[in-house]
C-alpha cells in the first residue's frame, strides 16, 4: 500500500513538470503599491481630498484585488476659506451651470503612518521627481509640496533621503504600477505654451528618468504595470472652447456671412500680418480663455468685444514662464510628437524590465472618438461637466473616470497573470453622488464667466498643476513616528 | 366602393386586435410554435401529422385529408414561473442583487376554418400569432439595465389564408399567403451625466410605440404531406419571411433630477412632442421537415426538425427622423437555428394522451444577450390529452419549457451588461373543434 502510495505521488509529481505554464501563474498578490502623479494620487477638481482618495484608481485596484490594508495620504475636505487648495465642482451662477469652488483641502488625517503609503502618487511629479526628490522642500513647487506629505521625505521627515522608488521598495509589493510622462507634456497645455526643455521634457531626459525608476523597481517576483501618456491635446481643458466666437445664450457659433468668425490671437498669420490675427484651424483654446471671452477679449470689436488678442504662452528665460490660453497648431504638433516620443521610450524601458504597458493613450484616443461604453446602456465621453471622464478642472478624471482606469488594470492583470480578479463594480461609481462631504455651502466665485472658470479660479487651477500654492499642513517633524524602520 | 375599401380593413382589425398579444419569447428568440393544443401536446412535432385545422399553421397540406367543414378555437395561456437576471461586475455589479421580470400571463388566441370547396380542394383560414416577444422588467425605474430596456414587446397577428389539393390519395400540397399586422414597442430611460453629483442620472423616459394597423408585411406559406403507407407520414412545411416597416412614434417624458438648473438645461435639449421613428423588423422565414409512424396498440410517434432562418436578423435599427436624434442601431447578428422535437400518442378509442420533448436551440449570440431579450437553449417537457369524435373535439396540453442560465459574466457583450439570467416558462394549450 505505502509504495502504491509512493509510485502515485512520483507519478504526480512528473505530472506537475509537465503542466503547463499558466497553472502555475500569480493567482493573488498581497502587496500592491502605486507611483504617479496626481492621476495616481487621486486628484479631482484640482484638489486632493479622502472624498476622491478613496476613489483614486490604485485603491479601486487594491480593493478588487482583496487587499485590505492600502494605505494612502489622506486629507481631509473643508469648507472654502481661501483661494488655494480650491476643490472645483459644477454650481449655479448667474442663472447658469459654470464651474467653482465647491470645497478645499484640509488637512491630513493618515500623516502618523509608520511605514510608507501605499499609494504614492504625488500631484504635480514628472519622472524626474520619482527618483530625484529625495528631500521635498515643503515650500517649493507642486511636487515639493506634495512629496512633502506623500513621501514624508521633508528634511528631518520619517523617510529624509529616500525617493518614491525607494519607499516603494520598502514595502517589498508583489505588484507595482507606474504612471508617470503625463507632467512632462501636461504643463504645455495648460500654460498654453509648448516650450521644450521648459514646459516639455525632452524624450531622452525622460528615457533616463523613467529607466531608472523602472530599474530601481524591478524584483524578481514582482508584476510591474506601467501605464503610457494620454494625448492631452484631447482633454476637455483644451477642447471644450471652440475657436470660434460663440454665442453665450445659445452656446451656437456666431455666423457672419454664413462663416463662424475666429477668436483672436497674438500671432500673425498668412493672411493677417498685423496681431490680433483670426485664430488659424487647428488652434486649441483652453478652459483659462473662458474669464477673458466673458471680457470680450479675444472677440472682434464688431462683435461687440475688445478686439484684444487672447494670450498666448511664452517663456522668458531664465525662469518666467508667462501663462497663455492658447496651443497653436505648432504647440500642438509639437505636444503630440512628444507624447508619441515618451510612449514609445516608455514601451522600450517597459520591455526592456519586464513590465506590462497598459497603453492609456489609445484608450483614451478610444473615448475620444467614441465614448466608453461603461454598460447598461450608460456613455461615458470627454465633454466638460456631462461627459463623465473628467472633473471639474477638465484634466484630472473623474471618480468614474479613474473607476475605469482600475478596470482596465485588474482585465489587463487577469489576462497577464493568469489571474481572475473580479472587474471593479463599475456601477457603484457611476451612481453614487460624488458631492462634497463637508456640510458648509461652497462658496461661488461672483466672477465666473459663461464658460465656467473665472481668471483667478484659472489661475488657481494651473498653479495646482504647474507651480501650485496648496496649503496643507504637515506633521510635526520633531515628532517622528516610530515603527517601520526602528524595527 | 370607398365604404367597402373601409369596411375590410376595420373589421379585420378588430377582429385583429382580439388575437394581438405579446407573449413572452418562449420558443427560440421571438416565435411562438404553440399554436395548437393538440401539437402542443406531442412536443410541437405535428409537421407530418396535421390532421386537425391547426394544419393551416403547422403543415397546410395536411388540410388535403382533411374533409369536412371544420372550426377549430384555441387559445395558449403562457406564463413565465421563473425571470432573473444577476448581475455581475464591473456592471452593472452586484449591488442590484436579483433583479425579476414581471412574471405575467398572457393569452393567445388561435382560430381556424377549413373549408371543402370540392373533394380534394379546401380552403383554411387561419387567425394566430406565431410571433411575439414580451420581456418586461419589474422595478422599472430601478432596473440596473433601465437605459436599454424597461419594457421590449413585439405583437403581432396573422392572416393566414390557404388552399390545399390532394392530388392522390396519399399526397397533398398547399400554399397561402400570411398578412401580418404588428407593432413595436420600446420603453427605457435615458442616462446623463449629472455635473453636480458626476454619476449617473435618469433624465428622461423614451417610449417607442406603434400602431398596429399601421405596420405590415405580406409573405407565403406552402407544405406537402405524403402518406406512403397507412401507418407511415412525411410532412415539410415552409414559411417565408415577412418583412415589416414599422412606422411609429418616439415620445420624452423628462424625469426631474431635483436639480432646477440641471432640470433646466435638460428641459431645452429634450424633444418636445412625438419624434416620428421608423423601425424594420425581418421576421425569419422557418422551414419544417418531420415524419409520423402509427404502431400497433394505437400508438403514434412523431419527430420533427425545424429550422428558422434567423440570421435575417442581424440589425436592430431605430431611425428617428429628426436628424438631430441619434438613431438606435443594435448590431444582433442572430444565427440560424434548429429545433428538435419528438412526441407519442397513445389512443384509448375517442380519447388520446400524448406526451413530447423538444430542444429548441437559441439563435440569440451571448454577445446580443441583454435586458431586451435575453434567449436561451431550452428543453421543454409536454403533456396531453384529447377527446375526439367526427363532429367534435377537444385538446388541453401543457408545456413546461426550462431555459439554460444565460451567463454574460466576462463574455463579450454589446450592452456591456454582465451577469446571468435564468428563466422558465409554462404553456397551457386548449382547443376546440366543430366539424359539420
Amino acid at each position: 500500500m505505502k509504495r502504491m502510495l509512493f509510485r502515485a505521488a512520483a507519478l504526480a509529481g512528473a505530472l506537475a513538470t509537465l503542466l503547463p505554464p499558466t497553472l502555475h501563474a500569480q493567482t493573488t498578490f498581497h502587496k500592491y503599491v502605486a507611483l504617479g502623479d496626481s492621476l495616481t494620487a487621486g486628484v479631482e477638481g484640482g484638489c486632493l481630498v479622502t472624498r476622491h482618495q478613496q476613489r483614486s484608481y490604485p485603491k479601486l485596484v487594491a480593493d478588487a484585488l482583496g487587499i485590505t490594508d492600502f494605505q494612502q495620504p489622506l486629507f481631509s475636505e473643508r469648507a472654502v476659506s481661501g483661494p488655494a487648495g480650491v476643490c472645483l465642482g459644477a454650481v449655479v451662477a448667474g442663472g447658469t451651470i459654470t464651474v467653482g469652488a465647491v470645497s478645499q483641502q484640509g488637512v491630513p488625517t493618515n500623516a502618523t503612518l509608520a511605514r510608507p503609503y501605499d499609494n504614492l502618487g504625488i500631484p504635480g511629479a514628472n519622472a524626474a521627481d520619482l527618483v530625484d526628490l529625495r528631500v521635498a522642500n515643503p515650500s517649493g513647487n507642486t511636487a515639493n509640496r506634495f512629496a512633502a506629505a506623500v513621501l514624508r521625505n521633508f528634511p528631518s521627515g520619517p523617510f529624509e533621503g529616500r525617493n518614491a522608488v525607494e519607499e516603494a521598495n520598502l514595502l517589498s509589493p508583489d505588484l507595482v504600477s507606474v504612471w508617470v510622462g503625463p507632467n512632462d507634456v501636461l504643463g504645455a497645455a495648460l500654460a498654453g505654451a509648448a516650450i521644450d526643455g521648459v514646459t516639455l521634457t525632452p524624450a531622452a531626459a525622460f528615457e533616463t528618468k523613467f529607466s531608472q525608476v523602472l530599474t530601481g523597481l524591478s524584483a524578481s517576483g514582482r508584476t510591474l504595470v506601467v501605464l503610457n501618456v494620454p494625448e492631452v491635446t484631447s482633454i476637455a481643458f483644451t477642447t471644450t472652447i471652440p475657436r470660434v466666437v460663440v454665442n453665450p445664450a445659445t452656446r451656437q457659433p456666431v455666423l457672419v456671412g454664413g462663416n463662424p468668425v475666429p477668436l483672436l490671437g497674438p500671432r500673425t498669420t498668412d493672411t493677417c500680418s498685423t496681431p490680433p490675427c483670426p485664430l488659424p484651424a487647428g488652434t486649441l483654446v483652453t478652459l483659462g480663455a473662458s474669464a477673458l471671452l466673458a471680457q470680450g477679449i479675444g472677440i472682434p470689436t464688431a462683435l461687440g468685444g475688445t478686439g484684444q488678442p487672447l494670450p498666448d504662452g511664452s517663456f522668458t528665460p531664465p525662469a518666467t514662464l508667462n501663462q497663455g490660453v492658447l496651443l497653436y497648431p505648432d504647440e500642438v504638433a509639437l505636444i503630440r510628437l512628444r507624447t508619441t516620443e515618451i510612449n514609445s521610450r516608455i514601451a522600450t524601458v517597459a520591455a526592456a524590465n519586464g513590465a506590462t504597458v497598459i497603453d492609456a493613450h489609445a484608450l483614451f484616443d478610444d473615448i475620444v472618438a467614441h465614448g466608453y461604453e461603461a454598460g447598461g446602456g450608460i456613455v461615458i465621453t470627454t465633454s466638460f461637466l456631462t461627459g463623465g471622464l473628467f472633473s471639474a478642472d477638465g484634466f484630472h478624471a473623474s471618480n468614474i473616470g479613474y473607476a475605469i482606469v482600475a478596470k482596465e488594470i485588474v482585465q489587463r492583470l487577469n489576462e497577464t497573470s493568469g489571474t481572475d480578479f473580479n472587474l471593479p463594480d463599475l456601477a457603484h461609481t457611476l451612481f453614487e453622488p460624488d458631492v462634497p462631504v463637508i456640510t458648509a455651502t461652497g462658496v461661488v466665485d461672483p466672477t465666473s464667466g459663461p464658460f465656467g472658470f473665472s481668471l483667478p479660479m484659472w489661475k488657481d487651477l494651473v498653479s495646482t498643476a504647474v507651480a501650485g500654492d496648496l496649503d496643507f499642513v504637515f506633521p510635526s517633524p520633531g515628532k517622528r513616528a516610530k515603527g517601520f524602520f526602528d524595527r | 366602393m370607398i365604404r367597402r375599401r373601409l369596411w375590410y380593413p376595420r373589421t379585420f382589425f378588430a377582429l385583429a386586435l382580439l388575437f394581438l398579444t405579446a407573449a413572452p419569447a418562449f420558443p427560440a428568440g421571438f416565435s411562438i410554435f404553440a399554436q395548437g393544443a393538440k401539437a402542443s401536446g406531442m412536443g410541437l412535432a405535428f409537421t407530418a401529422i396535421a390532421d386537425d385545422p391547426s394544419a393551416i399553421f403547422y403543415n397546410p397540406a395536411g388540410l388535403g385529408f382533411q374533409k369536412h367543414f371544420s372550426v377549430q378555437a384555441g387559445g395558449s395561456l403562457l406564463s413565465k414561473t421563473e425571470g432573473e437576471f444577476e448581475g455581475a461586475n464591473p456592471f452593472p455589479g452586484t449591488g442590484f442583487g436579483v433583479e425579476e421580470q414581471r412574471k405575467t400571463s398572457f393569452l393567445l388566441p388561435t382560430l381556424y376554418a377549413v373549408v371543402p370547396l370540392t373533394s380534394n380542394v379546401n380552403f383554411g383560414l387561419g387567425i394566430n400569432a406565431p410571433y411575439g416577444l414580451g420581456f418586461r422588467w419589474d422595478n422599472a425605474e430601478e432596473f440596473s439595465g433601465r437605459f436599454i430596456a424597461q419594457n421590449a414587446v413585439i405583437r403581432s397577428t396573422d392572416l393566414n389564408p390557404v388552399l390545399s389539393v390532394q392530388v392522390a390519395p396519399s399526397f397533398a400540397f398547399a400554399v397561402g399567403a400570411d398578412y401580418r399586422l404588428s407593432s413595436v414597442m420600446l420603453e427605457r430611460n435615458r442616462p446623463a451625466i449629472n455635473p453636480f453629483t458626476q454619476s449617473v442620472v435618469d433624465v428622461a423616459h423614451i417610449k417607442l410605440d406603434s400602431e398596429l394597423q399601421d405596420n405590415h408585411g405580406w409573405g407565403w406559406n406552402a407544405g406537402i404531406l405524403w402518406k406512403p403507407m397507412n401507418a407511415f407520414s412525411l410532412g415539410a412545411s415552409y414559411r417565408s419571411k415577412i418583412e415589416v416597416d414599422y412606422e411609429g412614434t418616439g415620445k420624452f417624458t423628462q424625469r426631474p433630477t431635483g436639480n432646477p438648473a440641471f432640470d433646466a438645461a435638460v428641459a431645452a435639449q429634450l424633444p418636445q412632442g412625438k419624434e416620428d421613428v421608423a423601425v424594420s423588423i425581418e421576421f425569419p422565414a422557418s422551414a419544417n421537415i418531420g415524419a409520423a409512424i402509427n404502431l400497433p396498440a394505437d400508438f403514434t410517434v412523431s419527430v420533427e426538425a425545424d429550422w428558422t432562418e434567423w440570421s435575417s436578423f442581424d440589425e436592430l435599427f431605430i431611425d428617428f427622423v429628426n436628424p438631430a436624434l441619434p438613431d438606435l442601431d443594435r448590431f444582433t447578428a442572430w444565427d440560424d437555428s434548429w429545433a428538435y422535437r419528438g412526441g407519442l400518442q397513445k389512443k384509448f378509442g375517442s380519447l388520446a394522451v400524448r406526451a413530447g420533448y423538444y430542444f429548441d436551440e437559441s439563435p440569440q449570440p451571448l454577445a446580443d444577450v441583454g435586458p431586451i431579450l435575453a434567449d436561451a437553449d431550452r428543453n421543454a417537457y409536454t403533456f396531453g390529452i384529447g377527446y375526439d369524435t367526427d363532429r367534435w373535439g377537444v385538446d388541453i396540453s401543457d408545456i413546461y419549457i426550462k431555459f439554460k442560465h444565460r451567463d454574460t459574466r466576462g463574455q463579450v457583450n454589446t450592452d456591456q451588461f454582465f451577469g446571468r439570467y435564468s428563466e422558465a416558462a409554462n404553456l397551457i394549450a386548449m382547443s376546440f373543434r366543430l366539424s359539420f
